[in-house]
């Protein structure tokens, strides 16, 4: 009976033991409860909002209370976002180890922890190596420098079917009274034309989507270039060389010359339909500002050919058409200037941008040339034009020279002004730092107008006007901005807010990195024991 | 038996831990038309600093305040007007305390420390209700910790970033 009392108790020992393990767990747990908190991050390394020289070896997070992180996630200067998986915790402190060599730019570090009592909470750092700010993709190393050759390239031979050929049968037909002396290099420069046109479009289509040129006999390519503003100029650029063609083929007379006229203002109109001047506000100035820059600058430039032509070939001719070219070109040459002008003036808007933007520094290039292609053609028309008429052999002989390093200059600048297709004018640029998102957030209690400057990814400044649900001023102690963007897996970015004049507040040095939409919290310490949380959405550009 | 404790043990800690986050009171739950002691539990600084400064604002309908005085701590009491006069044992009082301020201590951020405040729950509120307590501390450096939310209708208080300590009321007790 004893013994098996024993058994019993020895049988039994092993369960006792373990219920009050149990029961003494229970306590612990209860008791761990009871004095854990939500963890909270208490210090950084890299600080929240630093720059740095180098990319650094380990970033450090020391939270209030020891954590687990579930989620560590490294938002790129590119917007790319990385899974950090190599990281140590070590009580409170959480030591994450980023990927090598991080490149210049603006990084988000984005946490996620569970503390102690099953809370999951969530933060952003936000650090910068080199400099603050997203890098720009497609910029700089993301440039396709095929592409862009081709689209240059396209440009200037559709140019020069534009100038010298549809500009040249115009002059042919108006000033040579339809003379074929100068039909082959006008045939061959409507030929140049047609073959730009067409590359162009393929061309706009590789830049447009973004594919390098292996992709060019592709036709969703095509298709994307003829998608853009540019398609419609191709179209019409078609048409007008067909009728250019067309006059040509008509011979002298009438028609012809009312043909090579409906050519020049349909490539002048094509050329007015798309690129960064016909975009620009007043359209209603802009449009027909390029459409006569384009005609004054073809009427002029295709006279070229057809005049050296006539000359080199001699005759009576020669000097009629140069003395109707002497009468027409002052009035065209006015156009231009003051079609140029206001073009200029609209898309450059500042005089330092001159300089300062590389829109400007083609602009000033352009000018230079178009300085030494004024003094040629004043040379020819004060000095030589007169001599050339009577028919002095010497004077006859200089002006074509004049006449072909004419051309040449014209070439030189064609290709300077086709170049601006890759600079984004000032006009723009100014614009698009200009443009804010803005968005107005409303609760019962009150209200914030905030605005985001520049609109963009990168680096912001953000100041909100907060008011009384009634429009009338509030005083708060203290304004916080809380940026988050959830579906790029960016937690809170939170921000002090500085009083500035008035009920503005502002942050400024804030980064945030991608586009899209971000969930934009105002919080407002009404006073000290009251808060308001404004809650709202706001679209950043890329 | 053993599993089963364990997941009582775990179910105990999962329910009772959403609130028992930052600044808490002690009492849960009171009748309401009885003193009560609240007892605010302060677990830690503000990221890492010392707290200096404790303040607590007393809610409408908690009247005849009488706070606790802390060794080391300065006791200041904020009086001011009542929305109404309340009945305090056949006396009605129209004003008291309507805010606390503990100021000049140094609790370490690794400390822990409670701040007491006693008084009466007005017999007319609701059952039902929660009474809040909002808490700040303030820190060197200027910074600030708030317990100050209250969660707004169809909200939970572990929603909030910094919920208010709440105490919740319960029917008055038969005599």
């Amino acid at each position: 009976m004893t013994l098996t009392m024993t058994s019993l108790r020895t049988k039994f020992l092993p369960f006792s033991i373990l219920r009050q393990i149990a029961l003494a767990m229970l306590l612990w747990l209860g008791l761990a409860a009871t004095a854990s908190a939500h963890a909270s991050l208490n210090a950084t390394e890299p600080r929240d909002g630093s720059v740095m020289a180098v990319s650094p070896a380990v970033i450090r997070l020391t939270f209030s209370e020891p954590v687990s992180p579930t989620s560590l996630k490294l938002t790129l200067p590119d917007g790319r976002p990385v899974v950090l998986d190599a990281f140590v915790v070590k009580d409170k402190l959480v030591e994450v180890v980023p990927p090598a060599d991080l490149s210049n730019g603006t990084h988000v570090l984005s946490w996620r922890v569970v503390s102690q009592d099953g809370h999951p909470i969530g933060g952003s750092i936000i650090f910068s190596i080199g400099h603050p700010g997203a890098a720009s993709p497609r910029i700089g190393d993301g440039v396709d420098w095929q592409v862009r050759v081709g689209l240059w390239g396209g440009k200037i031979a559709l140019y020069v079917g534009l100038f010298f050929g549809i500009g040249g049968t115009f002059a042919a037909s108006w000033f040579a009274n339809g003379s074929r002396n100068a039909l082959q290099p006008i045939v061959t420069a409507l030929l140049a034309g047609f073959a730009g046109t067409m590359i162009s479009a393929g061309f706009q289509g590789l830049d447009t989507v973004g594919e390098p040129i292996g992709r060019i006999f592709d036709a969703e390519v095509w298709k994307a270039g003829f998608a853009t503003s540019f398609g419609r100029t191709v179209v019409f650029m078609f048409a007008a060389l067909a009728l250019a063609a067309l006059a040509l083929a008509s011979g002298p007379g009438r028609s012809a010359r009312w043909i090579s006229l409906s050519a020049l203002v349909t490539a002048a109109f094509a050329l007015s339909l798309s690129g960064h001047a016909s975009a620009a506000e007043p359209q209603w100035i802009m449009r027909p500002a390029v459409f006569l820059h384009v005609a004054a600058i073809s009427s002029w430039v295709g006279a070229l050919l057809p005049l050296a032509a006539e000359f080199r070939r001699g005759g009576s001719d020669a000097a009629i058409a140069l003395r109707r070219f002497s009468n027409f070109i002052p009035l065209s040459v006015a156009v231009l200037l003051i079609a140029g002008l206001i073009l200029t003036y609209i898309q450059v808007l500042k005089i330092e941008a001159l300089v300062t933007t590389s829109y400007g520094r083609v602009l000033l290039i352009k000018l230079g040339l178009l300085i030494l292609l004024f003094a040629l053609a004043c040379i020819n028309r004060w000095r030589l034009t007169n001599r050339a008429e009577r028919g002095e052999a010497a004077a006859v002989k200089q002006l074509i020279r004049s006449i072909v390093a004419e051309s040449l200059l014209v070439l030189f600048i064609l290709g300077v002004a086709a170049s601006w297709r890759f600079t984004p004018p000032p006009r723009s640029l100014i614009l698009e730092a200009s443009e804010p998102a803005i968005v107005h957030i409303h609760s019962a209690k009150g209200m914030a107008e905030m605005q985001v400057t520049p609109g963009n990814a990168g680096p912001v400044t953000a100041a909100a006007i907060i008011m009384k649900e009634d429009f009338s001023p509030l005083d708060p102690q203290e304004v916080s901005f809380v940026f988050s963007n959830p579906k790029a897996g960016i937690e809170p970015i939170r921000r002090k807010a500085d009083r500035q004049q008035g009920n503005t507040w502002s942050v400024t040095g804030l980064v945030l990195p991608v586009a899209g939409v971000w969930i934009v919290r105002v919080d407002v310490i009404v006073s000290d024991f009251e808060i308001m949380k404004l809650e709202g959405e706001v679209e950043i550009k890329p | 038996m053993l599993k089963k404790i364990i997941v009582t043990a775990a179910v105990t800690m999962l329910t009772s831990t959403a609130a028992f986050s930052h600044v808490t009171l002690e009492g849960k739950e009171t009748p309401v038309g009885t003193t009560y002691k609240a007892v605010l539990r302060v677990p830690h600084g503000c990221e890492g600093k010392p707290t200096n400064v404790v303040r607590v604002q007393l809610p409408e309908g908690f009247y005849a305040v009488k706070p606790q005085p802390k060794a080391g701590w300065k006791l200041e009491k904020v009086k001011g007007a009542y929305a109404k006069a309340y009945d305090n044992h056949g006396t009605l009082v129209s004003e008291g305390v309507k805010e606390v301020v503990w100021s000049g201590g140094n609790l370490g951020d690794d400390e822990y420390d409670e701040f007491v405040v006693r008084g009466t729950i007005a017999s007319d509120l609701k059952a039902g209700g929660t009474l809040y307590f909002p808490v700040v501390q303030e820190c060197p450096e200027g910074l600030k910790e708030r317990w100050i939310e209250v969660p707004a209708e169809g909200q939970k208080a572990s929603d909030l970033e910094m919920p208010a300590p709440g105490v919740k009321l319960l029917q008055r007790l038969s005599n």
